[in-house]
């Protein structure tokens, strides 16, 4: 973000800032209403319970199990 | 069971976490005395952060006390746990997906980018009773994941967090 773009405090977006503020203004649980959506994602989805005996681990699988566009992949 | 849990649909339809579950889990952690934190966008959606996310992420401590009291606490909920999934609650695995109850949820006993829950649970934020990192541990989390999703993210959520650091001057 260019420096023309921020709200001149710590180079804060003016449009994200405004965003926030909007948001701070609307109570938790409307917040909370726009916030969470559920969509099908494939794979992750499709088992009722997984577990992992390390975070690393789980990293892992979902490198290797979930499609790339999800964005669960490593960098 | 608490509240209407069981009417919401288990699996892949079922609907989104609402507010009304967030104060389920609220209150029966605390039934049962579960110390535990929101962490990553959920977390961040609590503290103000308007953007989108699918799940709830939660930090339990990892002893074994509270293990079991989360575990408890999720069936509580209405979570259809087996027996050897209630098992491998109570060791505390360190990351748990759970999609067979109310709604989806995460249990993530050791995230990535926090080293001590103790830690994190000294710097918390407190909204409506809900306990959350600090929005410097979401990011620290986030970012030590190293995902493309989490990446796309980050830059609005460190400018989330400087404007949040300034209210709270």
């Amino acid at each position: 973000m260019s420096g023309d773009q921020s709200g001149g405090e710590v180079g804060i977006p003016c449009e994200w800032r405004e965003e926030f503020e909007a948001a701070a203004r609307r109570p938790l649980a409307l917040r909370m209403r726009y916030a969470f959506i559920k969509t099908y994602k494939p794979v992750l989805d499709d088992a009722r319970f997984r577990a992992w005996d390390s975070t690393a681990e789980y990293r892992d699988w979902c490198e290797r199990n979930l499609p790339p566009w999800l964005g669960y992949g490593q960098l | 069971m608490i509240g209407a849990s069981a009417i919401f649909r288990r699996g892949s339809v079922m609907g989104s976490f609402e507010y009304r579950q967030a104060e389920e889990i609220r209150n029966s952690f605390a039934g049962h005395g579960v110390r535990y934190l929101f962490l990553g966008k959920s977390g961040a959606i609590l503290l103000g952060f308007p953007d989108t996310t699918q799940d709830a992420d939660v930090f339990p401590e990892k002893n074994v006390g509270n293990c079991r009291a989360v575990a408890a606490a999720l069936q509580e909920l209405g979570f259809a746990l087996a027996p050897a999934e209630v098992a491998e609650i109570e060791r505390g695995k360190d990351f748990i997906q759970l999609k067979n109850g109310p709604f989806d949820l995460d249990l993530i006993f050791a995230p990535d980018g926090i080293e001590r829950f103790a830690d994190a649970w000294e710097r918390r934020v407190e909204i409506e009773g809900f306990p959350v990192c600090h929005p410097d541990d979401i990011i620290a989390s986030k970012a030590a994941t190293n995902r493309q999703k989490d990446r796309e993210s980050l830059p609005r959520l460190r400018s989330f967090r400087d404007w949040w650091m300034q209210q709270k001057r």
